[in-house]
């Protein structure tokens, strides 16, 4: 399970709305205990993908380094990354299954025209090397929750 | 003095938890190699079979830089220096085989 606070969510889909129609990504910051992560801060990272932007995203690792630092000592640390779909569903892809690490959620986001349409949240089972979908709890939601 | 190795949260399970482990060693592939002897299952997450090389979808960075604009594993480390380990974040919609492919 993971938790985000509404604030963060919006401020997360308005950065997948303003980088439409390409993918963009970013880093989820928070605690993790018995399976519950709870998100209390974000960073957007560059997409590197620039040839093939709108179907791929490939993170900054400098983004990462600068994170690392950043909650270095602290309670918080990584538990998560996030990424949009432009105008196709939040459901992991095979790319995406292909090139994820045990440990994080991955959040996925679907932009149709423009405009931020569902999320889910994935964890993968690396022994069967297979995404399963985790309750994302949006927390102060308001309206539909998006 | 050692280095100071930074461990991203998909490692942790191998190294008990910690997010920082000291270690003593001239290069990065010695404290890497180091860091496979005592904890189980390191290796086999962050180099290559032959422990030559940093798996592909592995970044490394010594303080600010990337090994692999340097000496890779052979890469020169300092006591106060910090490693930084980090998955290569990536994936995206594209999931055809030859967009996989990169076609």
């Amino acid at each position: 399970m993971i938790k985000i606070p509404y604030s963060i969510m919006r401020e997360i889909y308005d950065h997948m709305e303003s980088a439409y129609p390409h993918e963009c990504c970013g880093l989820m910051i928070g605690t993790w205990a018995e399976g519950e992560r709870v998100v209390h801060a974000f960073r957007k990272c560059r997409n590197l993908n620039t040839e093939r932007a709108h179907d791929r995203y490939e993170m900054d690792p400098l983004c990462q380094l600068k994170a690392q630092k950043e909650f270095a000592g602290t309670p918080w640390d990584i538990v998560g990354i996030y990424h949009s779909h432009p105008d196709h569903p939040s459901k992991a892809s095979q790319t995406d299954t292909d090139r994820a690490f045990a440990g994080y959620s991955y959040v996925i986001v679907s932009v149709q025209k423009g405009i931020v349409a569902t999320a889910q949240s994935w964890d993968l089972n690396e022994a069967e090397k297979k995404f399963y979908e985790e309750p994302l709890i949006i927390d102060g939601a308001e309206g539909d929750g998006k | 003095m050692s280095v100071t190795v930074r461990i991203p949260t998909p490692l942790r399970p191998v190294t008990s938890g910690q997010a920082e482990v000291k270690m003593e060693g001239a290069t990065v592939g010695e404290v890497l190699r180091k860091m496979d002897a005592q904890f189980q299952g390191f290796g086999e997450r962050v180099l290559e079979e032959d422990k030559k090389n940093v798996k592909r979808f592995i970044n490394v960075f010594v303080n600010e830089d990337s090994i692999r604009d340097k000496k890779d594993l052979d890469t020169e480390v300092k006591p106060g220096d910090t490693i930084s380990i980090l998955p290569s974040i990536a994936g995206g919609n594209c999931s055809s085989s030859a967009c996989r492919r990169g076609l």
